[in-house]
């Protein structure tokens, strides 16, 4: 992008040249000239980019509507253009809304609310709308009629590229057939060699909405993708952000439109998952960036030369010797309570004693006895003489420094380089009367370091000693942890709202702080069932998985993230399987590469789950079909053309996790389709072997062949089902056997279809006729090793036709 | 001949019996199965009353239920077949011919793998059908074994019955053992002990010392691990003859097992034992300790030879004070010596003094 910035020190006459050319730039311009960013940088990508933005707000227009969306695109050859249409049943627009949304960028309801959807920064649509008037010159042609409403309202629209605002070419009132709904008429270059990514665009959209109906008319085709269910996906709910996916701008934003007047309040009421006490943490880390902290000092010990009694005791005058020893022995007594004393404490001990001692003793102890017995105590616990000009630091402070410095470098450092490091810093502690802050001993963290980094400067100087980048930290860090945050209240908004330097003091303090997860009602993910509902309706395979995840967060956003998987019947076997992104319920069509979704299924080892994956790694090969979705509030995309999920650990890991519990469930089935290949292999193996061996031994034995059924059936530890009829006067009974070879309980369903009313049914039996033929159906439940008799009688010339459904193939022999 | 057409008939009665457990099974819709003793080393118990090692109680199962059972009872069943016909035309065949004929079989599944796979098929038809190898009339390929001594004896040969004195009648090659000895039918004899020799050389140093004629022995060359034959003619000189049977090899663990299946029987054919061991033979040597004695040159133990005579010590057949005593001076000696290693003392050594004074030791003579 160019850079409109000059910078300081440049020719002022250079400056004034540039200033010439420099004008804004309108954003519809802007992106005229980088079509790319948003999918339309060929004319056959142009197409599918059109189609799927139309289609997406087609989407979230019905599904907000609460109807069941019902979408019709067609793709026309009108001379040198493609004509696109694009129906849908949706709510309509009003008549006043429709040249913006059509005819101006970066307009939309959604580019605010932190609520799943499909479209998020409102271009698409308007994009595709300045494609097409740039390529064929036409307007763009849109119809809408609201719900409820006798006409519909006709527009033709184009975008003035300079200001970015709808520019209407015809305006009527025009009837629709369609109840309500948005029909957009787009004529623009391009071509159909993207006819495959558009195939799958649709069939994809198709898998994803299983609740939706739509419908692809193209020159040479017509697809229909019909409704798989008719519920609705659930609706989600709009929520705060979360303090940890702010930015400043916004947070500015929010600060002036807010009715708060405490930060506290703002925080409660502006972002979710804040309370009182969430909010009173954000405020802490804002105070220490603020105010920075307070150094706190250990008390100093009687013996020391800072007796903080005499000195207040000194301090105070004309108030009595016994109130004057008990308020100075009290604020003595309390300071030594402490481990660690800050000016704060003091202030604060001074005035509840100076309250206690004015009740028991009726002596006044105005603002500024109070204050000077406030300098006299701070004196004395900092050792720091007023009266001695360029004091250095006291042997009290040099220790307390020296404690903290040594425990937090490393034991190589020899004590005197220590030592002298400690004075050094000490040093820089040491109350300035002249400094409201200093002489309180307060300072930001990055204060602190600086004092650090001169000290260890001058240590590393004088004493030949080195003193690197981590013993540094780590010292200041050892200083920061003792300092104690200030009581001092926080700004109110109204001030804040200025004051762009405190306000990032807030937006770091919301990051730094400990904040539960935002809440998924935000989200809607397709669930499980409905992910495998929409393989289902697409892909004719043998096996389906799928796998919906528990919503986790990443930069505030929460997503959640969903994987399903197909395998067998018709799905294509050679080759790499098929994988299919979603983003908020959109398939991604491009940069597949590129994308954290294709990167994580490359970084499974898929022949743990059985599939076959050339070296180890990458797509796996075989008849599978793998589709990932990502619900976000924000998906984080690689660019603006949304063709690729950025790669973010924290999403890489769910979808890991989504795809594994799909793939481990599909494990499970190809394990039990292997056995089940070995068993048939041993039936053919054993169907090949017993005969012959039957008939060898009837040869020698010189008996006819045996019967070796029953054998083959136990063999297999099969399910044999055998018909014997016993036919008596002009009617036959029917007993079906069920012998239970397996070593397990089975419950087949076993079904025998005739052609004349069965009678005396046992065992409970379904009777159904249906044209002329009754099925006779029972489902016993034959234990391990035994066998169910099912009878039934019927007349002679009956035909019979047996099956037997509910247990694998493999397992099963029926003689009929 | 009538005698060879009822064993005949009653060995292929046995097999039709086999085929007809098969058939049965088929019939009841059982999984048609074949239970055979399982044969190792853990699962032979010493018979008391025979005084031999025979089978235990462990059985194992070939069945139909897995693939691998299925193809060995098809097998099974065409060497049923295969067999009772070669009965009733009275002709006979090599254990390696079979393994040869399989490959004529209509199903593929049906031929063997490998002869170890055919030799062991017949082993477990022997054992089920409670017919002997030979009865069956399939032979082993190797010619047997020798023997040479002051025996004469009545062979029945398919040119017709012939008698052969061992020691005026043969070279010195010695009368060759038929591959069943059964049709043998001893005459004559001046035999005082019958010596089974394990090596070729140690034979023939016998043999040119006159060691045979000097003692009245029987020379039996065993030819390292015995063939059945042999083992058999040995059995029924000691127990037809009343002769003690003596066993002389090289001293190492694996000469230690040809004594083994000469006295004990062999773990693979123990269903034989009764018919096939001499649980009376005597060992003479070499043993262990008269590698120290004689100072006899040596080899030092490998690994497997080491591993062999431990897993003698648990071999119930060598559970003997005497073996017990002799493994472990072995194993403490580290050492095995060969027969020939006696000529470190002259070529007359083991005639003139080695044999006569074990051989009295041992009360034989």
């Amino acid at each position: 992008m160019t850079s409109f910035q000059s910078t300081l020190g440049e020719d002022e006459g250079m400056a004034a040249e540039l200033a010439e050319n420099q004008r804004a730039i309108s954003i519809a311009e802007f992106f005229e000239k980088n079509k790319q960013m948003l999918g339309f940088n060929s004319g056959a990508r142009a197409l599918v980019t059109a189609v799927k933005e139309a289609v997406d707000n087609a989407l979230d227009a019905t599904e907000e509507a609460g109807h069941l969306p019902d979408i019709y695109v067609e793709i026309e050859e009108a001379g040198d253009y493609y004509k696109l249409v694009v129906e849908d049943n949706g709510p309509g627009i009003t008549k006043e809304q429709i040249p913006k949304i059509f005819g101006k960028l970066l307009y939309g309801s959604r580019f605010h609310a932190r609520e799943q959807s499909r479209g998020q920064q409102g271009i698409g649509i308007s994009a595709a709308v300045l494609y097409s008037q740039l390529t064929s010159g036409k307007p763009a042609k849109v119809t809408s009629r609201t719900q409820g409403s006798e006409t519909a309202q006709y527009f033709e629209l184009v975008i003035d590229t300079d200001t970015n605002e709808p520019e209407i070419r015809d305006e009527s009132e025009t009837s629709w057939d369609r109840p309500h709904g948005t029909r957009i008429e787009l004529e623009m270059e391009g071509n159909m060699r993207a006819r495959q990514q558009l195939h799958d665009y649709v069939k994809h959209t198709a898998v994803v909405n299983p609740h939706a109906r739509l419908e692809l008319k193209e020159p040479q085709e017509h697809f229909k993708f019909e409704r798989a269910t008719d519920e609705l996906p659930e609706e989600t709910e709009e929520i705060k952000p979360h303090p940890h996916g702010v930015e400043l701008g916004n947070v500015l934003k929010m600060l002036s439109a807010t009715n708060s007047q405490t930060v506290s309040g703002f925080l409660q009421t502006e972002f979710t998952r804040v309370g009182k006490k969430t909010a009173e943490k954000v405020i802490d880390a804002f105070r220490d960036r603020h105010f920075g902290r307070e150094m706190a000092w250990t008390p100093p010990a009687s013996h020391e030369d800072g007796d903080v009694a005499r000195a207040v005791s000194t301090a105070v005058s004309n108030k009595g010797a016994d109130a004057t020893t008990a308020f100075a022995d009290a604020v003595a007594d309390r300071v030594q309570e402490l481990d660690r004393v800050a000016h704060q404490h003091v202030g604060r001990f001074v005035d509840e004693e100076a309250e206690r001692v004015e009740e028991e003793y009726g002596k006044t102890f105005g603002g500024t006895v109070r204050e000077n017995a406030v300098e006299a105590a701070w004196r004395a616990i900092t050792g720091f003489d007023p009266d001695e000009p360029d004091q250095s630091a006291s042997e009290h402070l040099i220790a307390d420094a020296y404690a903290l410095a040594d425990e937090a470098t490393s034991k190589r450092k020899d004590d005197e380089t220590v030592r002298a490091f400690a004075e050094r810093l000490a040093e820089k502690f040491v109350p300035d009367p002249a400094d409201a802050d200093a002489w309180r001993g307060r300072f930001t963290r990055d204060e602190v370091r600086e004092f650090v980094d001169r000290s260890a400067d001058m240590t590393e100087e004088r004493e030949d000693a080195t003193f690197g980048d981590t013993a540094r930290e780590n010292v200041t860090t050892a200083f920061w942890r003792v300092m104690r945050t200030v009581p001092d209240d926080a700004p109110l908004v109204s001030d804040l709202v200025g004051d762009r330097d405190a306000v990032s003091r807030l937006v770091h303090g919301m990051r730094e702080t400990d904040i539960i997860a935002p809440p998924t009602s935000c989200l809607s993910p397709i669930s499980a069932e409905k992910v495998e509902a929409g393989l289902r309706k697409e892909y004719d395979a043998e096996f389906y998985a799928s796998s919906s995840r528990d919503a986790d967060v990443h930069a505030g956003d929460p997503f959640i993230a969903e994987a399903g998987i197909a395998y067998g019947g018709d799905i294509e076997a050679e080759g790499q399987a098929d994988l299919l992104r979603f983003a908020n319920r959109v398939p991604l069509v491009y940069k597949r590469g590129g994308c954290a979704i294709t990167q994580t299924i490359k970084g499974i080892g898929w022949r743990n789950y059985n599939l076959d994956q050339p070296g180890g790694s990458g797509i796996p090969n075989g008849p599978v079909v793998i589709m990932v979705h990502v619900a976000s509030t924000n998906v984080p995309f690689t660019s603006e053309s949304k063709d690729a999920v950025a790669s973010v650990e924290a999403i890489e890991d769910e979808i890991e996790l989504a795809v594994r519990e799909a793939a481990r469930e599909l494990k499970s089935y190809l394990k039990k389709q292997q056995s089940m290949r070995k068993r048939q292999k041993k039936q053919n193996v054993l169907a090949d072997i017993l005969p012959v061996m039957s008939k060898k031994v009837a040869d020698v034995t010189g008996r006819p062949d045996p019967d070796i059924g029953d054998a083959l059936a136990r063999i297999m530890n099969n399910v044999l089902v055998e018909r014997e009829v016993s036919e008596g006067d002009g009617e036959q009974t029917v007993t079906v056997v069920v012998e239970n070879h397996s070593d397990r309980s089975e419950s087949p369903d076993v079904t025998d279809i005739v052609d004349r009313e069965p009678r005396d049914v046992s065992d409970g039996a379904n009777v159904v006729e249906m044209d002329g033929e009754w099925f006779v159906k029972w489902t016993p439940d034959v234990p391990a090793g035994e066998e169910a008799r099912l009878t039934y009688t019927v007349e002679t010339d009956a035909t019979l036709d047996l099956s037997v459904s509910e247990i694998e193939g493999p397992k099963l022999t029926v003689s009929d | 001949m009538s005698d060879t057409q009822d064993s005949n008939a009653e060995a292929r009665q046995k097999l039709v019996d086999l085929a007809a457990e098969f058939y049965d099974q088929f019939e009841r819709g059982d999984i048609p199965e074949m239970t055979l003793p399982t044969r190792t080393k853990s699962n032979i118990v010493f018979d008391e009353d025979k005084k031999v090692w025979v089978y235990g109680d462990r059985t194992s199962t070939r069945s139909a239920n897995s693939v691998r059972g299925a193809r060995k009872l098809l097998k099974a069943a065409y060497t049923i077949e295969f067999l009772a016909r070669q009965l009733e035309e009275d002709r006979s065949s090599t254990l390696r011919e079979l393994y040869y004929l399989s490959e004529s079989w209509d199903n593929e599944e049906a031929q063997f793998n490998g002869q170890d796979e055919s030799n062991k098929l017949v082993e477990d038809l022997e054992i089920v059908s409670d017919v002997k190898r030979e009865d069956f009339h399939m032979r082993p390929e190797e010619s047997g074994a020798t023997l040479i001594g002051p025996l004469e004896l009545r062979e029945q040969t398919r040119r017709g019955e012939r008698v052969i004195h061992c020691q005026k009648d043969v070279g010195e090659g010695g009368y060759q053992i038929p591959n069943n000895p059964d049709t043998i039918e001893f005459i004559d004899h001046d035999i005082d002990f019958v010596l089974c020799v394990e090596t070729g050389g140690m034979r023939d140093r016998l043999v040119e010392n006159g060691f045979d004629t000097d003692y009245n022995c029987l020379v039996v060359h065993l030819k390292g691990q015995p063939a059945r034959a042999t083992r058999r003619i040995t059995k029924r000189l000691h127990d037809e003859l009343g002769l003690p049977v003596m066993v002389f090899t090289d001293g190492d663990p694996w000469s230690y097992r040809i004594f083994g299946s000469v006295s004990y029987g062999s773990i693979k054919s123990a269903h034989l034992s009764e018919y096939l061991a001499t649980p009376e033979a005597q060992f003479v040597g070499i043993r262990p300790e008269d590698i120290v004695e004689y100072d006899l040159p040596t080899d030092p133990l490998g690994d497997s030879d080491v591993n062999a005579l431990e897993s003698e010590l648990e071999d119930p057949r060598f559970q003997d004070e005497f073996w017990t005593e002799q493994i472990e001076l072995q194993l403490d000696i580290g050492k095995k010596a060969e027969q020939q290693a006696l000529a470190a003392r002259g070529l007359d050594f083991v005639t003139d003094t080695y044999l006569p004074e074990r051989l009295d030791e041992m009360g034989v003579i």
